[in-house]
């Protein structure tokens, strides 16, 4: 799962029952859930169990996932993920009967629709049936989104008031600008040149690839429509029009009278995020690739990298003035663009960067001493105190090794092809991860200490169920105590416990 | 019933560990539960400042790089 599918998954294990109940009524959400959001063993069960009418015995399920190879931990921790997205219902565990699972109604309800067809109407969005203007085509909205989305980038890296114009760029919408302000991506300070500062979460942020970019964006617009309960915005009705953007085809014109009143008030906020496109005096709106690809693994828009070519390579883009002749070289420029370009990283730490982007310039500013700037590319080195002073801004190691293989240079990629090497130098990744072991002193990890067991047996049974369902982190068997990670299911399992007594 | 104390787990090596709770001694307002020689449980909104305090403590071990005599 991809990092934006993981921060989705965060978001949904903290809803409530009842709001599951109201996202599975939408075929579409049934659907997008079950494409996206669970692993192969899941989508097993899920689909073996779809159209059962009784409940399924628990054991039988040991034909799935063989015993012997470590399948029982396999198994139960595939039922707590499905468990956690209210999908799979366990009856509890009892002496006279052996437990059995099923669908929960309203998931089976919701994905059998998705599968078969029917139900209510637009489900799946109504095409609109409208004459469409032809110039409106799929090269016109890639360009047209990445226009959007690339203005909010420069705006968080703007704001680092690093190198760079911002010339050409008119910058996201003001209340795109107090999102990522709410969202502690940028924060107000007054002694900056813009007036504002990057954070910690920005610089994450902005080295994510882009379809986690666009659903952190998103969470934190429902985060936000759920603290102002007086806007009229309802976070779960509008993540289930995100999940139904997210099936609707890329390049076709949708309906808007076909939807309710509070989903036509939120496309002005899609549109400022760039996920659709909204011609002026029309009844249509077009998804864009950024909607299309909420939740399919295909790849988004394009790769941060691809963001920083498209940024420099059209300065003057200005989405109304281009018609779709051309279309053509705009619908490719990521192949043409980043052959040409790309960063290369020498065993002795030495960095060139072909590059003229001031965005990716500033990227690189982050995790390296830039030293010399040229028309076409920048040169400097990674040294310990700026791989320190990223860490420091909360990048990881990872995420800069991913980032310097992700734009390595072409002639490194064939190199390494032909000699079967590695692309970077494996010295150089080596040194930045023991640059960061060098920082973390020490390793954390959020969630609960339990203590205070009332007896050998109840501190037995819950620490393993707790390794069972994956949560546990540390244990002490002598002075009965573990940690764990998440504390929900635990408690529901102390309780049927109870119970079962 | 159990307790279920929200807290951060901390993993470190000894050495590590004994700062914190010399840190902690101060105020004892960082440490929650001691669990062994490596692990302990603390607040979770002491971390950062914790992170901080520690950074600061070992600053004393730290080199500066040697500027590089060539050039780039």
């Amino acid at each position: 799962m991809s990092l934006g599918g993981q921060q989705l998954l965060e978001y949904l294990e903290k809803l409530p029952g009842t709001a599951f109940r109201r996202l599975y009524q939408s075929p579409a959400t049934a659907l997008a859930i079950f494409r996206r959001m669970l692993s192969y063993h899941a989508k097993v069960i899920v689909r073996g169990l779809l159209y059962m009418p009784d409940p399924f015995p628990l054991t039988s399920l040991d034909i799935w996932f063989p015993p012997e190879g470590g399948g029982k931990i396999h198994r139960d921790r595939t039922i707590a993920a499905l468990r956690s997205l209210h999908i799979l219902q366990v009856s509890p565990p009892s002496k006279d009967r052996t437990q059995e699972i099923q669908i929960t109604t309203s998931f089976k309800k919701g994905l059998q629709l998705a599968f078969e067809g029917g139900g209510e109407d637009g489900s799946f969005g109504v095409p609109s049936s409208l004459p469409v203007d032809p110039s409106i085509d799929i090269a016109y909205l890639d360009k047209y989104a990445r226009k959007k989305w690339d203005d909010i980038l420069h705006y968080v890296v703007n704001s680092l008031g690093v190198h760079g114009s911002s010339e050409g760029v008119s910058g996201p919408k003001a209340s795109v600008k107090e999102l990522l302000l709410a969202g502690r991506l940028v924060e107000r300070r007054p002694d900056t040149r813009t007036g504002i500062g990057i954070t910690q979460a920005g610089f994450t942020f902005l080295l994510q690839e882009s379809n986690a970019q666009v659903w952190t964006l998103l969470l934190l617009w429902l985060e936000a429509a759920d603290h102002a309960a007086d806007s009229g915005m309802d976070s779960i009705d509008m993540l289930s029009f995100l999940f139904m953007l997210s099936s609707l085809e890329l390049g076709t014109a949708y309906d808007t009278s076909a939807l309710t009143e509070t989903r036509r008030n939120m496309l002005p906020s899609l549109v400022d995020f760039g996920l659709i496109y909204f011609p002026r005096d029309t009844r249509q709106f077009f998804p864009t690739r950024l909607a299309t690809t909420l939740t399919s693994t295909a790849s988004a828009l394009r790769t941060v990298s691809s963001a920083f070519t498209a940024a420099t390579a059209n300065p003057s883009g200005e989405p109304g003035t281009t018609t779709s002749t051309s279309g053509g070289p705009a619908a490719t420029p990521d192949k043409t663009q980043t052959a040409a370009k790309g960063i290369i990283i020498e065993t002795n730490y030495r960095i060139y960067a072909y590059t003229t982007s001031p965005l990716q310039i500033a990227v690189l500013a982050l995790f390296c001493q830039l030293n010399m700037r040229f028309p076409n590319m920048v040169s400097g080195r990674l040294t310990r105190d700026s791989i320190r002073q990223a860490i420091g801004f909360g990048i990881t190691a990872d995420q800069i090794i991913s980032y310097l293989h992700a734009h390595a240079h072409q002639q490194m990629v064939r190199e390494a092809t032909v000699t079967g090497k590695p692309v970077l130098p494996p010295t150089v990744v080596d040194q930045i991860r023991l640059w960061q072991l060098e920082n973390e002193r020490m390793q954390t990890t959020a969630g609960f200490l339990f203590k205070d067991f009332e007896s050998t047996e109840e501190y037995a049974a819950l620490s393993r169920y707790a390794e069972e369902i994956g949560v546990l982190v540390w244990k002490n068997d002598k002075r009965q105590l573990f940690f764990a990670s998440k504390h929900e299911q635990l408690r529901d399992y102390l309780k049927s416990r109870k119970k079962g007594e | 019933m159990p307790r279920a104390i929200r807290g951060v787990l901390i993993q470190c090596e000894p050495a590590i560990k004994s700062i914190i709770v010399h840190l902690d001694s101060v105020n004892n307002d960082i440490i929650i539960e001691d669990l062994d020689e490596q692990t302990l449980v603390v607040k979770e909104n002491m971390v950062q400042l914790l992170k901080q305090k520690l950074e600061d403590r070992l600053k004393e071990t730290y080199r500066p790089e040697e500027p590089l005599a060539d050039s780039d």
